[in-house]
């Protein structure tokens, strides 16, 4: 299932990544002198970053499967869809992880020539760490739905570039239950308490559950091309 | 080994395959022949665990294919038809990685991968990339693939499409060889693909089994009646009249050349004996005597062509 480091694609997208986020971390000053060291600005800017390249990572996982038929072959293997899914969520998962730990160089260069607050910074990572499990597995089951990796990454991306972005107008314009609904599912609310450096169990609990929601559904949608 | 009963599969109002029934013994070669678009993939795909069947059963190493599907897929090797592999790993790397979904350690892997690797002849491409090779060399990982948990049955469809002369020869034998401990079930829509390698066939065409048998029994069937080929010297009028003569024969045609009468005599008896002695009493030279069998080929044609007419 880790054949993803296989193919060259994901070594551009690792790159493509950290070269935003250090350009990220060079625009946002975070280096200048006499201002505080801190990450916070990286980390405001991240989560767009990531609404584009996850479903990037994600997008080949399952609909190359169906396109080059391969599908068939481990569809008859003693595998269960389930397993199945989550071996390439966990693929893309971690593919994710080792791309987060490149980042972690800026911190540590940060803490050679300041003084971050460490405590802060590792919360944010939890974050995005968080943020990125639960875009994976978005990423994964846009990717279930379609045999053509292009459609999967925009039925991937599109939603969750609109949810970020639009994430804090929409709470702000509505009201009653539904801006209860709506400050609920706002991702970005959540991850910026993380980003401020408050892990709740709440945050976790809710990313975990939204993860494995999408995960879920993506087993759905591989079990229901067998009855078609 | 395989057991199929009144397995039906619709995709919406398209019946692929209606009420098939049949049955494999252990160490049997079963051949799945039909045209284009028989039902044969839909009906293997059921077996393999691919899709579930609309109606009926499918028991396959003695399990359920629907309740018992994961005993189903570890008794058996598939090489689907379009022998999907990951151009971007090698081949070593892929076959490690399909005995890792199967569940095979380390040990196990090294071994059987040796295993097939020499039976599949694929031991010099083995550290190549699989994008690099030819389809025939492809064919064989996915041959390699399916043999490689060392499989009861094993479930090939169209395993010698898109294969050289040379090749298609090699993996009959390949076949036949592995039919001493596997069972296996192929399919194609080349008469004599099947003719080569099974002992048994099914014919399937629209949907339905349309004939099943041994290849004799088959060619037996479709119209018993055998030709009789014979050159003899003499006037082909006479000839003609004595070979009518002779008991059972039911139809004679002629031909004249040279002195030479070429006479083709249809009987469902063998009249190759009174013939020859015909022959020595009327002092005819007799430089030719051969029977040529109904050939499958004409029963393959001659069924399909018939439910077409019956369809239309």
């Amino acid at each position: 299932m880790l054949s993803l480091f296989c193919s060259p694609v994901a070594y551009i997208v690792i790159f493509g990544f950290l070269l935003i986020t250090g350009i990220l971390v060079w625009v946002t000053q975070s280096f200048e002198p006499g201002k505080p060291a801190t990450l916070r600005n990286v980390f405001q800017w991240t989560p767009f970053v990531l609404t584009v390249i996850l479903p990037a990572i994600a997008m080949r996982s399952i609909s190359e499967e169906y396109r080059s038929g391969t599908i068939e072959s481990v569809a008859t293997a003693p595998v269960s869809d389930f397993e199945f899914v989550l071996g390439k969520y966990l693929a893309v998962f971690f593919f994710y992880l080792i791309m987060l730990l490149g980042t972690v160089a800026y911190l540590l260069l940060m803490m050679y020539f300041g003084n971050p607050d460490v405590g802060a910074s590792v919360s944010a990572y939890i974050g995005l760490i968080m943020l990125g499990m639960f875009f994976s597995a978005f990423g994964v089951f846009a990717s279930s739905l379609t045999n053509n990796q292009i459609v999967a990454w925009m039925i991937g991306a599109v939603p969750l570039l609109l949810l970020t972005t639009l994430a804090y107008w929409v709470v702000s314009s509505t009201s009653g239950i539904a801006r209860e609904i709506a400050q609920q599912v706002n991702f970005m609310g959540r991850f910026e308490n993380f980003a401020r450096g408050s892990v709740s169990l709440e945050g976790l609990a809710f990313f975990l559950a939204a993860s494995l929601f999408f995960v879920f559904l993506a087993v759905k949608v591989v079990e229901s091309r067998r009855w078609r | 080994m395989i057991e199929v009963r009144n397995l039906s599969k619709s995709y919406g109002s398209y019946h692929a395959v209606q009420g098939v029934s049949f049955s494999v013994n252990a160490g049997e070669i079963i051949g799945f022949l039909g045209p284009n678009g028989a039902g044969k993939t839909t009906t293997i795909r059921i077996l393999t665990c691919y899709h579930p069947a609309t109606a009926g059963e499918a028991r396959v190493a003695g399990f359920d294919v629907f309740s018992q599907s994961m005993k189903v897929r570890e008794s058996v090797g598939y090489l689907p038809e379009s022998v999907p592999l990951y151009p971007e790993m090698r081949v070593e790397e892929y076959l490690h990685f399909r005995g890792r979904l199967r569940g095979m350690s380390g040990g196990d892997r090294k071994a059987a991968i040796g295993r097939v690797a020499e039976r599949c002849w694929i031991r010099d491409v083995i550290r190549r990339p699989i994008s690099h090779l030819s389809k025939g060399y492809r064919q064989r990982v996915g041959l390699a693939d399916a043999l490689l948990h060392n499989p009861k049955v094993l479930i090939l469809d169209e395993p010698t499409v898109g294969l050289d002369p040379t090749q298609i020869r090699e993996t009959r034998s390949l076949i036949r060889e592995l039919a001493q401990d596997h069972t296996v079930m192929l399919s194609s829509h080349i008469l004599p693909e099947v003719q080569a390698t099974c002992q048994r066939l099914v014919i399937i065409n629209k949907g339905k089994i349309v004939a099943s048998g041994t290849p004799t029994e088959l060619r037996d069937r479709v119209g018993g009646s055998s030709r009789l080929i014979a050159e003899i010297r003499g006037p082909e009028n006479d000839v003609a009249a004595a070979l009518r003569a002779l008991p059972q024969v039911q139809n004679v045609q002629t031909r004249f050349e040279n002195g030479w009468t070429t006479a083709q005599i249809n009987s469902p008896a063998d009249v190759r004996e009174a013939l020859f002695s015909l022959c020595v009493s009327r002092s005819w030279a007799l430089r030719e005597l051969r029977r040529e069998g109904a050939s499958l080929e004409d029963f393959f044609v001659k069924i399909v062509a018939g439910m077409d007419a019956a369809a239309a």
